[in-house]
């Protein structure tokens, strides 16, 4: 009777003691990966930060200022061109009239203008892309 | 059954013995019992309290699983918008033990085929030297970093440095300043806010405005080549809170190349340097005079002959040789007139005057390069006539602008600043009345109406501004043909929410002006230019220059006295 008590108590001893072997390397591991993966969010952070440098420094004023008017033709807003909503007339009984049939002319049936690859017109060299880490 | 202890030997002791002994026992073993249970009890709480609730397992875990923190050593500097003007980033530099090295002559060959910035005789004299420790090179790139690493040459190593980097470039180079190799600051905000950038934490956000600093930075550079001027300044600055737009000053400098600037671009024309202003400084004349009352908008003064003081003649530029009244004055920037309008006031007057709107002590700007007003020695009637048409007192641009961002917005002064004002309205000190800011400000509309600066007027945004042009000082003499040409404005001038001074140091005149390199020529062409392409920026509504209302705002009345007549100008 006191054999089959003892035998109770030495295997539950054993049974914790596995236990704890267990919890104990499961959390040893997980831990690990936890110390890992902040490990690789300070190093993307890291990365993030050098990406915003260079995105500040393609996004200079000075260069697209020069990709617009070399690229697509802009220029800087004439006083001209900016009109409030007041000035629009109001909407006339003419207006109402079905629109004519005639077929509305779609911008895909303008002209396309030959716009250069800004790849290879860029003269902007984004020096930062050097920070940037290797992975 | 258990056998009883030897003293419990009943044949020495009487019955009652027995139970005495029995008794006595008990209470031994309960309290060895109790004793054992509370030493036990202790244990288990240390446990609970070591395991559970102090430090150890549990703040490990908690560092563990808390986010981490990118450990920047210098806070960032962003523009009044968050857009990045200075960061900095992770480098490796190089260094060496000399001890260490086993061939000199090798690694010296070796390291310059990798770093091919270095001199092979430098890195050698370097390498045999005594010392344990010496740089090799500062901030690799990680290209360079690798390919170092894998030359695999004992006794070199890394450490992990930050560069300060300045993503905009020259943009606004004078505000931001430059950092040394320790990321020192050197110059501007950098230098002025070195603390609080070096404990790192929030970006540092400045007053600047990247899209107006471009905007005037390149139209002052056109401008500057277009007249072959040797340098040029140009300011921004809000009409209600003092805050620096945009600060300019030509020719500038790359701070990420800080061992390339040169005296010339390191030297800040916006508040380093000081300038006689010429005529600009008549709108703090007239408004010292309107507000004093010692002349009013009817009143005028007689322009027909210089006057002579001693050796001095005072002449006009643009001379009409008659009675002028002072929207006249103004208008036709007469130097006479601005001259009698000082000397109605006096000189214990405009001494006061131009203190109070800080013309006599260097501009409160948050840098380190602001330069000292030169006052007139002894300051006689001379000098209060010169100084009533901008001679004779040097002041920087930063300090011009100021003044005259409270000439126009009613009167109220604001210190000028580089850091943006979250609060909307900022403690401001009232130097004139909103009646003569209002003077002034149809005077200044005059101006470009009618007057000097008609190549400022911006179709739409009602641009007033006041002409100056100033010979320069060459030692003690004027330098002919050496002109600041400068001019300063607002807009839009009924309601200014914005002052706009451009400048040019030296320009030489064209064939387009005429061969003419006077403010009105070279300057104020500058800003309306940038007024067209800042307003829409700055979410300014172009208006109907003809419109009853705003005619009515501007509306000024100007006497005639020849004539006898009056014209309302403006109509």
């Amino acid at each position: 009777m006191i054999k089959r008590a003892t035998l109770v108590w030495v295997l539950l001893a054993v049974l914790s003691g596995t236990g704890l072997f267990l919890v104990k390397y499961e959390v040893q591991a997980l831990e690990e990966r936890l110390a890992a993966i902040n490990h690789d969010i300070l190093d993307d952070m890291e990365a993030v930060h050098v990406l915003k440098a260079e995105w500040a420094w393609l996004n200079q004023p000075a260069r697209l200022d020069d990709l617009g008017r070399r690229l697509l033709d802009m220029e800087p807003v004439s006083s001209a061109q900016i009109r409030s909503i007041a000035d629009i007339p109001m909407r006339t009984p003419d207006a109402d009239a079905p629109p004519s049939t005639a077929p509305r002319r779609r911008p895909a049936d303008k002209p396309r203008k030959l716009v250069r690859n800004p790849r290879t017109a860029d003269p902007v060299i984004p020096l930062f892309a050097q920070y940037r880490r290797t992975p | 059954m258990i056998g009883r202890p030897p003293f419990f030997h009943p044949a020495r002791r009487h019955p009652g013995d027995a139970d005495q002994a029995l008794e006595t026992g008990r209470t031994r073993l309960l309290f060895t019992g109790a004793m054992f249970a509370c030493a036990f009890a202790v244990v288990a709480l240390r446990l609970v309290d070591v395991t559970l609730l102090k430090e150890g397992a549990g703040q490990r875990s908690a560092q563990l699983s808390a986010a981490p923190v990118l450990q920047t050593g210098r806070a960032d500097i962003v523009d009044r918008n968050g857009v990045l003007l200075a960061t900095s980033l992770k480098t490796a530099s190089l260094y060496a033990n000399p001890h260490l090295i086993i061939d000199a002559h090798e690694a010296a060959a070796k390291l310059v085929k990798a770093v091919p910035e270095l001199s092979r005789e430098q890195v050698y004299a370097r390498l045999v030297s005594d010392k344990s420790f010496v740089w090799l090179y500062r901030h690799l790139t990680p290209r360079q970093q690798y390919e170092v690493n894998r030359l695999g040459i004992p006794g070199f190593d890394f450490i992990t440095e930050e560069r300060r980097v300045y993503p905009a470039g020259p943009l606004a180079a004078h505000a931001l300043g430059h950092t040394d190799v320790d990321n020192h600051g050197l110059a501007g905000v950098e230098r002025q806010f070195d603390e609080t950038l070096r404990t790192g934490g929030a970006p540092l956000r400045l007053s600047i405005d990247t899209r107006v600093q471009h905007a005037m930075r390149e139209e002052l550079g056109r401008a500057m080549r277009a007249f072959r001027a040797v340098g040029a300044a140009g300011i921004v600055q809000d009409a209600h809170t003092g805050e620096l737009i945009a600060m300019v000053s030509l020719p500038d400098f790359d701070p990420n190349l800080p061992a390339s600037i040169d005296s010339e671009s390191r030297f800040n024309r916006a508040t380093l340097g000081v300038y006689e202003m010429g005529s600009t400084f008549k709108i703090f004349t007239s408004a010292m005079a309107l507000d004093a009352g010692t002349v009013t908008m009817q009143g005028g003064y007689d322009a027909r002959e210089p006057i002579r003081v001693s050796r001095f003649v005072i002449r006009d530029f643009h001379g009409k040789r008659r009675w002028l009244s002072v929207p006249e004055i103004f208008m036709y920037s007469s130097n006479i007139g601005a001259a009698r309008m000082a000397l109605d006031v006096g000189t214990a007057g405009q001494r006061s005057f131009l203190s109070k709107i800080g013309m006599l002590r260097p501009a409160p700007v948050e840098i380190s390069e602001v330069g000292q007003p030169i006052l007139p020695g002894q300051w006689r009637d001379i000098s209060t006539m010169t100084i009533g048409f901008g001679h004779g007192l040097a002041v920087s641009p930063v300090q011009l602008s100021t003044g005259v961002v409270a000439m126009v917005n009613g009167g109220v002064l604001y210190p000028p600043t580089l850091i943006r004002r979250d609060s909307p309205t900022r403690a401001g000190t009232r130097v004139v009345s909103a009646r003569t800011s209002g003077e002034i400000r149809r005077m200044m509309r005059l101006v470009v109406e009618d007057g000097t600066g008609r190549n400022a007027e911006a179709r739409g945004y009602l641009v007033g501004g006041k002409t100056g042009t100033a010979e320069k000082v060459m030692g003690k003499r004027y330098k002919a043909k050496a002109l600041m040409s400068s001019f300063v404005g607002a807009f839009p001038i009924n309601a200014p929410r914005y002052v706009i001074f451009a400048m040019l140091d030296e320009p030489s005149g064209t064939k387009e002006t005429l061969g003419y390199a006077t403010g009105g020529w070279v300057a104020a062409p500058v800003v309306r230019n940038v007024v067209y392409r800042i307003a829409p920026i700055l979410g300014i509504h172009p208006v109907d220059e003809g419109s009853p209302a705003i005619r009515q705002q501007l509306a000024i009345d100007i006497v005639t006295k020849e004539s006898g007549k009056r014209r309302l100008a403006s109509f």
